[in-house]
């Protein structure tokens, strides 16, 4: 598999986390969702497929999503966490903890081989 | 790109090339989405629009502005394929309805290279499966066109015959009726379920 598609790969596997990690701070439109992933990550390439995701969190309950007409010109579509996201976002968390650390205990492993050994 | 209040203006330019992105969007999200999911999701592509181009106010250059924008959010048929990705296959998956699986299996076919294949595979199982429904439904009508053909003796095949070829004789009684619909059913039934075996492995590809 060449490098970039297993770049692409372990993003798209990071962008639900993500995205559920950002909404859980309070409600965010789908604008200011984007912008504060892209002040912490590099997840999102294409600011469009942002929606569908969350069309699909929304889809399976984890989001709950709201149109407000008077905060601004224009009507936003608010996210906000459900009962059933937050538990999955907990669960996401963990799982994702016990997996980089894991990862970070193989990379330790394989660049110290000796101490590996031990 | 002026202000008036909070509101800002494009100029007619700048107004119809996003009125232009968002035709598109909505022409392609309309080819597979139900019309209220539809506009929610047009509509919420406008906001982001309005919004990227309100914090762009004071760009010299209101087309470059305008173009930056509109490529940051992705060319409208990509942003389509997205939603199409993230809904049909889902939808096709979750609920294994004959509709939601044909419209997922034709969008893969429509995108990629084994989505084609398998779309074609999956048209044959189909056709099969209702040929044989078919062959149960004419046995009664026309008991003498349907059953099993014969050339110079050897079988060689079920179907139904209007009319008999020379050297073609047809045999079978009414049990025809069973077996193909026991055919049918069968086929019927293997199809659908690969279809949706390769559905759920292609939202998980998706998705992984």
């Amino acid at each position: 598999m060449p490098l970039d598609t297993w770049q692409e790969q372990l993003r798209r596997g990071g962008l639900d986390l993500a995205i559920l990690l950002t909404v859980s701070a309070g409600p965010r439109y789908g604008l200011s969702l984007i912008q504060h992933l892209e002040d912490f990550t590099d997840l999102v390439v294409t600011e469009g497929t942002i929606y569908p995701i969350l069309g699909r969190l929304t889809r399976e309950g984890l989001l709950e999503a709201t149109w407000v007409e008077d905060e601004a010109p224009h009507p936003r579509k608010y996210y906000r966490l459900t009962k059933l996201g937050l538990k999955r976002l907990a669960d996401m968390k963990a799982d994702w903890r016990a997996f980089t650390e894991k990862i970070g205990r193989l990379i330790d492993a394989a660049e110290r081989p000796g101490r590996a050994a031990q | 790109m002026r202000r008036k209040g909070l509101a800002v203006l494009l100029s007619e330019t700048g107004e119809s090339r996003v009125n232009g992105y968002l035709f598109v969007l909505e022409r392609s999200l309309g080819t597979f989405l139900p019309h209220e999911v539809m506009r929610d999701a047009v509509r919420e592509i406008e906001s982001h629009l309005r919004e990227r181009i309100a914090s762009a106010v004071a760009a010299p250059d209101e087309r470059a502005a305008v173009e930056r924008i509109l490529a940051e959010l992705g060319p409208p048929l990509r942003v389509a394929q997205a939603y199409s990705a993230e809904r049909t296959i889902d939808e096709a998956v979750t609920t294994g309805r004959f509709v939601p699986m044909w419209r997922a299996m034709l969008h893969l076919a429509g995108t990629t290279i084994s989505g084609f294949w398998f779309a074609i595979a999956l048209l044959i199982g189909y056709t099969a499966s209702f040929a044989f429904f078919a062959l149960a439904i004419l046995k009664p009508i026309f008991p003498a066109n349907v059953g099993v053909q014969y050339v110079h003796g050897i079988p060689v095949g079920l179907g139904a015959h209007f009319p008999l070829t020379t050297g073609t004789e047809l045999h079978g009684g009414y049990w025809v009726i069973p077996i193909a619909l026991f055919c049918g059913t069968g086929i019927f039934v293997g199809t659908h379920r690969g279809a949706r075996q390769f559905l759920a492995w292609w939202r998980g590809r998706l998705r992984s």
